[in-house]
C-alpha cells in the first residue's frame, strides 16, 4: 500500500565535516497513512523540528528518501518542491508568523492569493476556512487584536489555504495556555476526524500526544519507539 | 499583486515616504533642469534660424575663431571702407552693418538688453522677414531717433509705441513693438538707427557686418572669397555658429540633467536601502511564503513590484513636480527664461525612475528569494 509519507533511512547531518559537525536524524524510517493523527515526541534537541521540516520539504536530508503522496522529493528541483509545500502541505509553527499589518481575512487570502488565485476567490475562501476554525466573527481582525488562541486559529486557517493533504505542526501549542491548548487540540482533531486531514504534530507535550492515534518517540536523531 | 505591494510598502509609511522623496527630489530635477535646457536648445534654435545663410564679419584676429571670434568681436572698429570692399566682392548681395550695445539691469534674474543700430531699411534682416511688427510700424528710411523693440521688454517695463527707451542720454521714441519670436536676441532686443547709436555711444565704428549672400548655398564660398579679398576681417556663417552652439547646447543639457540623474540615482540608493530592510525585518515572512508554497521566482516578484511601485510613485510625483517648477521658473523670470518639459523628456525621467527602482530593488530581492526557509523560520 501507498503511504501518504514515507522516509527511508533519512539522515540529517548539519555542518558535516565540521567540529560543529550534528547528527541531527538517524536513520529514520516512517510509514504514515492517510488519515493518520501523528505525534512525534521527544526532548529538546531531539531532531523533532529537523524531521518535520524533511517531511515538509523545507530541508534536504543529508541521505535517505523522502516520499510524499507517493512523489520522492529528491527528484523534484526547488519550484517542484515549492509546489509539493503549496498544494500537499500546511503548515503550523508555534510563534504564529502571521503579519501583523494583515487582518485575519488577508492572512489567509494571502496564502491562496501566493499560488495564483484571484483576489475575490482568495478572499471568499479565506472566510470560509476562518468560520471553519470558529473565527468568522474575527476576519477583520489584525493579529494584535486577537489572543494567542485566535491567532492560531487563523494560522491553521492559513496552513488549509491551498487545501493540503497533510498538516504539520511544530509546537503548535507551545506558546498557549492550557485551557487554549486543548482547544487547538481539538480543533486539529476535528479537522483530522470530519475533514480527513493527515497530522503530523511535534511536540514535547505529554497532552498532545494523547489526542493523536500515533505515538513517535525520538531522542538524538533516532527513533525509539512507537505507541498506539 | 499590485494592491499586494501596495499593502507592503506601506507598513513603514514614514520610510516608504521618504524613500519616494529621494526619487521625487532627484526625478523633478531632472525634468526641471532637463526643461531648462531645452528651453535653452529652443532660444538657440529660434536665434540660429535668424542667421542661416548669414555672413557675420568682424575684425580679425589670428587666435580666435567661429563663436569666440563673433564674441571678441564685439570690440571689432570696422569701418566704410570695410563695408565697401566688401560690398564688391561677387555674390553678395548685400552688406548690413551694426553695432551692439548691452544694457545690463539687475531683475529677478539679471540679463541684459540688447540694442542693435542698424540701418533703419534693414530691419527684416536681424528680426527675419517673416516676423512682423506686434504694434505700432517698422522703421523705414529716414527715421531718427526712434526704437523698434521687443516683446519681452515691452511686457517687463510696460511700454507702448509712444513711449521712450533711454540708451545712455539719449532717448528713442518707441514706434513699435516686434512680434515674439523665442529668440530672446529680438525679444529682450532693441533696434535703433545706426547713426543715432554711434552718436549716443560716441564712435563711429562697427562692430560687425551681416552679409546677405545671392544665394544661400554659397554662403561658405562667398565668405572665403570676403577673407581673400579684403583685409583684417574674419567671417562666420550660420552654419558654422550653429553647429558650435548646437554643441555647447548638447553640454549644458548633457550637465544639467546629468546632476538630476545623480541626484535621483542617490534616490535610487535609498530605494534599495529601504528594501534591504524590508528584507531583513520580513526574514520570518519569507519563510512562511516559502513554506505555503511561494517558489523563489514568486518571491523575487514580489519584492520587485514593491521597489519599483515606489519607484514608479517617486517618478510620477517627480516628474509633475518637475514639470511644475519649470512653469513656476518660466513665470518668475517673466519669459526672460523658457523652459520646455517635453514628453520625451517626462518618458525618459520616468522610465529612470522606474529602472532606479528595479536595479535598486534587483538585490535585495535576490536577498530575499535566496533565503533559505528554515532558517529564516528559526530566526529570531
Ligand atoms: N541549522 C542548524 N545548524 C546546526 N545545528 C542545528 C541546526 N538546526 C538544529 N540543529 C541542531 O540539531 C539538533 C536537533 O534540533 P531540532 O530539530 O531543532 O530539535 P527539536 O526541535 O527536537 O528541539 C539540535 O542539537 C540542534 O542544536
Ligand atoms: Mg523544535
Amino acid at each position: 500500500m501507498t503511504y501518504v509519507i514515507e522516509t527511508r533511512g533519512v539522515r540529517k547531518i548539519y555542518n558535516p565535516g565540521k567540529t560543529s559537525e550534528v547528527i541531527a536524524l538517524d536513520n529514520i524510517n516512517l510509514k504514515i497513512k492517510s488519515g493518520d493523527m501523528v505525534a512525534i515526541m521527544g526532548a529538546s534537541g531531539s531532531g523533532k523540528t529537523t524531521l518535520l521540516d524533511v517531511i515538509g520539504c523545507l530541508l534536504k536530508p543529508s541521505s535517505g528518501k523522502v516520499f510524499i503522496d507517493g512523489v520522492e522529493t529528491e527528484k523534484l528541483d526547488e519550484d517542484g518542491l515549492a509546489e509539493v509545500r503549496g498544494k500537499k502541505i500546511g503548515f503550523v509553527f508555534q510563534q504564529y508568523n502571521l503579519v501583523h499589518s494583515f487582518t485575519a481575512m488577508e492572512n489567509v487570502a494571502f496564502a491562496i492569493r501566493l499560488l495564483g488565485k484571484p483576489k475575490d476567490e482568495a478572499e471568499k475562501k479565506a472566510k470560509n476556512l476562518l468560520e471553519l476554525v470558529g473565527l468568522g466573527k474575527r476576519i477583520d481582525h489584525r493579529p494584535s487584536e486577537l489572543s494567542g488562541g485566535e491567532q492560531q486559529r487563523v494560522a491553521i486557517a492559513r496552513a488549509l489555504a491551498n487545501n493540503p493533504k497533510i498538516i504539520l505542526g511544530d509546537e503548535l501549542t507551545g506558546n498557549l495556555d492550557m485551557k487554549t491548548s486543548k482547544i487547538i487540540l481539538q480543533l486539529i482533531k476535528e479537522l483530522n476526524r470530519k475533514h480527513g486531514y493527515t497530522v503530523i504534530v511535534v511536540t514535547h507535550d505529554p497532552k498532545v500526544g494523547n489526542v493523536c492515534n500515533k505515538i513517535i518517540k525520538i531522542q538524538d536523531g533516532k527513533i525509539i519507539g512507537g505507541e498506539k | 499583486m499590485i494592491d499586494l505591494a501596495f499593502r507592503n510598502i506601506t507598513r513603514q509609511r514614514s520610510r516608504t515616504f521618504l524613500t519616494i522623496l529621494g526619487i521625487v527630489i532627484g526625478i523633478a530635477a531632472i525634468v526641471a533642469l532637463g526643461s531648462i535646457a531645452a528651453g535653452i536648445d529652443d532660444t538657440v534654435q529660434k536665434s540660429l534660424e535668424l542667421v542661416a545663410g548669414r555672413i557675420i564679419v568682424v575684425e580679425s584676429d589670428e587666435n580666435t575663431e567661429g563663436l569666440g571670434a563673433l564674441l571678441l568681436g564685439m570690440n571689432s572698429e570696422l569701418t566704410d571702407e570695410h563695408v565697401n570692399s566688401i560690398s564688391i566682392v561677387a555674390g553678395v548681395k548685400d552688406t548690413v552693418p551694426m553695432v551692439m550695445h548691452f544694457k545690463s539691469f539687475e531683475g529677478f534674474f539679471s540679463s541684459s538688453e540688447q540694442i542693435v543700430g542698424m540701418e533703419p531699411d534693414k530691419t527684416e534682416y536681424f528680426k527675419g522677414e517673416k516676423i512682423g511688427i506686434y504694434e505700432g510700424r517698422d522703421m523705414e528710411e529716414g527715421d531718427s531717433g526712434v526704437a523698434l523693440i521687443g516683446k519681452t521688454i515691452a511686457e517687463v517695463y510696460n511700454l507702448e509705441p509712444g513711449d521712450y527707451y533711454e540708451v545712455g542720454d539719449t532717448d528713442f521714441e518707441i514706434i513699435g513693438i516686434i512680434e515674439k519670436t523665442g529668440s530672446t536676441d529680438i525679444d529682450m532686443g532693441v533696434i535703433v538707427p545706426i547713426e543715432d547709436l554711434q552718436e549716443a555711444l560716441d564712435i563711429d565704428t562697427y562692430q560687425m557686418i551681416y552679409v546677405i549672400p545671392d544665394d544661400i548655398t554659397a554662403t561658405e564660398l562667398v565668405a572665403e572669397d570676403i577673407e581673400d579679398e579684403v583685409d583684417d576681417v574674419a567671417t562666420i556663417t550660420g552654419t558654422e555658429i550653429t553647429r558650435q552652439a548646437s554643441e555647447m547646447v548638447g553640454a549644458i543639457s548633457f550637465f544639467t540633467i546629468g546632476i538630476g540623474a545623480v541626484a535621483a540615482f542617490v534616490g535610487g540608493l535609498g530605494v534599495m536601502n529601504t528594501m534591504i530592510m524590508a528584507v531583513i525585518e520580513r526574514r520570518r515572512e519569507i519563510g512562511v511564503m516559502k513554506a505555503i508554497g511561494a517558489t523563489n521566482n514568486k518571491v523575487l516578484i514580489q519584492f520587485l513590484t514593491e521597489s519599483a511601485m515606489i519607484s514608479m510613485i517617486g517618478g510620477g510625483v517627480g516628474c509633475a513636480l518637475g514639470v511644475f517648477a519649470s512653469l513656476g521658473i518660466t513665470t518668475v523670470a517673466m519669459g526672460m527664461i523658457t523652459t520646455v518639459a517635453t514628453w520625451p523628456l517626462l518618458f525618459f525621467a520616468f522610465i529612470f525612475a522606474l529602472s532606479l527602482g528595479i536595479v535598486g530593488g534587483i538585490y535585495p530581492a535576490w536577498k530575499a528569494a535566496k533565503l533559505d526557509p528554515v532558517d529564516a523560520l528559526r530566526y529570531e
